[in-house]
């Protein structure tokens, strides 16, 4: 049985999101060479606290 | 009399002779060809369909190694007089063993296949000296892709050149019905490289990223080459946890790391939980989590049947927690669907073991897949 091989992805931009440990804050910011899940971040606009980067995604962004 | 007959029952124009003999004429000529040639133009239109594929195969091909040239000499400061080098490597193969007397195969399959690993791995060391870890996992996943298309490219212009040294139409369209898929799994592996450039999670990192989840704040320990495990607690359990070490691209040695933990009496392991990425069937949906038990995770079946074997032997359940997603989905940067299904799958493996180990138990957790991009 074949599975799903999908569909062919249009180039999608590549988002980074830092999660602070301490105030709970999320921030979305365009991914960068180096970057990786669980590396420690940069300061959190809120608190300042030390953030660490939670996850690395690719997002379809819809042209309205 | 009969031109009339003719003329009324197919239609050609009445009463004019010979426009009549010329139709009827045509008619005779073009079902001889059809019921004569019509093998060979069917062979014709296929041979054209499957040249084109074929040509789309040589330009992906080309560009994979491209590709892996350009990493090569641009990320890992190999020398420009690398390329014979690496023409060199897409070509080497791996002689499986034989199948005659199955006893034993696997660990015949296990010892061929990391050969080839570490062979290939030698290889890259020897063309980028300079290279980082990291960045010899990404060449090394580059040049696999490569390789794979190079194999495909050769397999398909085989069974071509014989449809057209042969003519024949069943060799041919075999190939033909099978090219949509080949052409689709082509694509697949080459948007893969992108993600393998920037070192980027792909959607089968799902696994190593929830189990790093369980690891946060922990030292991790190296259990087998390039797999590490922490120890950790969770609501009166011990969680052994375990994943392929990141953020290099690779899955590691899950079952040699499951079977020194297992058989370190002092762990006293009581249940397992392996979460991976699975491929979905047409219809289900990007990242939605299923669960069931057995060993979850993929490959040539060797880590499965080692996996498997140390669970019957010391009698301990297996349960399996899955992420679906597309072929093309699990080898290219990872989705948000997928990203956001780590939440729910982290979730998922909490009430597993709430509701089926005891306080005091001691749980393995294997994040299973290629950990490129995660770290832990």
């Amino acid at each position: 049985m074949f599975p799903s091989i999908g569909e062919k992805r249009p180039k999608m931009p590549v988002f980074t999101v830092e999660d602070c440990p301490n105030c709970g804050t999320k921030t979305k910011r365009a991914f960068k060479i180096g970057d990786y899940v669980f590396k420690e971040g940069g300061e959190c606009a809120k608190c300042h606290s030390k953030t660490m980067i939670s996850m690395i995604f690719a997002e379809l962004i819809q042209v309205k | 009399m009969v031109l009339d007959i003719w003329s009324s029952l197919f239609g050609a124009p009445s009463g004019d002779f010979s426009s009549t003999v010329i139709w009827i004429l045509s008619f005779v000529i073009l079902t001889a060809v059809s019921f004569l040639w019509a093998p060979r133009i069917q062979s014709m239109m296929v041979l054209n369909d499957v040249k084109k594929n074929l040509q789309k195969l040589t330009v992906l091909k080309d560009k994979s190694k491209t590709e892996a040239l350009d990493y090569l000499t641009t990320t890992c400061k190999a020398s420009k007089e690398v390329q014979p080098r690496l023409e060199q490597t897409l070509e080497y193969f791996t002689i499986m063993p034989v199948e005659l007397d199955p006893s034993g195969i696997v660990g015949k399959i296990e010892h061929v296949t990391r050969l080839q690993d570490d062979r290939i791995r030698d290889e890259i060391r020897r063309l980028a000296p300079q290279a980082d870890k990291v960045q010899v996992s990404v060449a090394q996943n580059i040049l696999e892709v490569a390789t794979s298309l190079n194999m495909v490219f050769k397999i398909v212009r085989h069974f071509f050149i014989m449809g057209q040294k042969t003519k024949s139409i069943y060799v041919l369209i075999q190939l033909q019905m099978i090219m949509p898929i080949i052409i689709q799994e082509a694509d697949a592996l080459i948007s893969a490289i992108d993600a393998f450039k920037a070192a980027q999670p792909i959607g089968d990192g799902l696994g190593p990223m929830v189990a790093g989840r369980f690891m946060l704040g922990r030292d991790p320990i190296e259990v087998e080459r390039e797999t590490v495990y922490t120890k950790s607690e969770y609501k009166g359990r011990n969680l052994l946890v375990m994943k392929a070490e990141g953020p290099m691209g690779t899955v590691g040695r899950p079952h040699i790391g499951l079977e020194k933990l297992v058989q370190d009496k002092t762990n006293n392991v009581s249940s397992i939980i392996m979460i991976d990425a699975a491929l979905k069937l047409e219809g289900e949906n990007t990242g939605e989590i299923a669960e069931g038990v057995g060993a979850a995770i993929g490959g040539i079946g060797v880590e499965k049947y080692r996996i498997e074997a140390v669970a019957v032997n010391a009698k301990i359940p297996l349960y399996a927690v899955v992420v679906k997603q597309s072929l093309i989905d699990a080898i290219s940067v990872m989705r948000k669907e997928i990203a956001e299904a780590s939440d729910k799958a982290v979730a998922v493996v909490q009430r597993i073991i709430e509701e089926k180990t005891k306080l005091g138990d001691t749980i393995v957790i294997i994040g299973v897949g290629n950990t490129l991009g995660v770290a832990q």
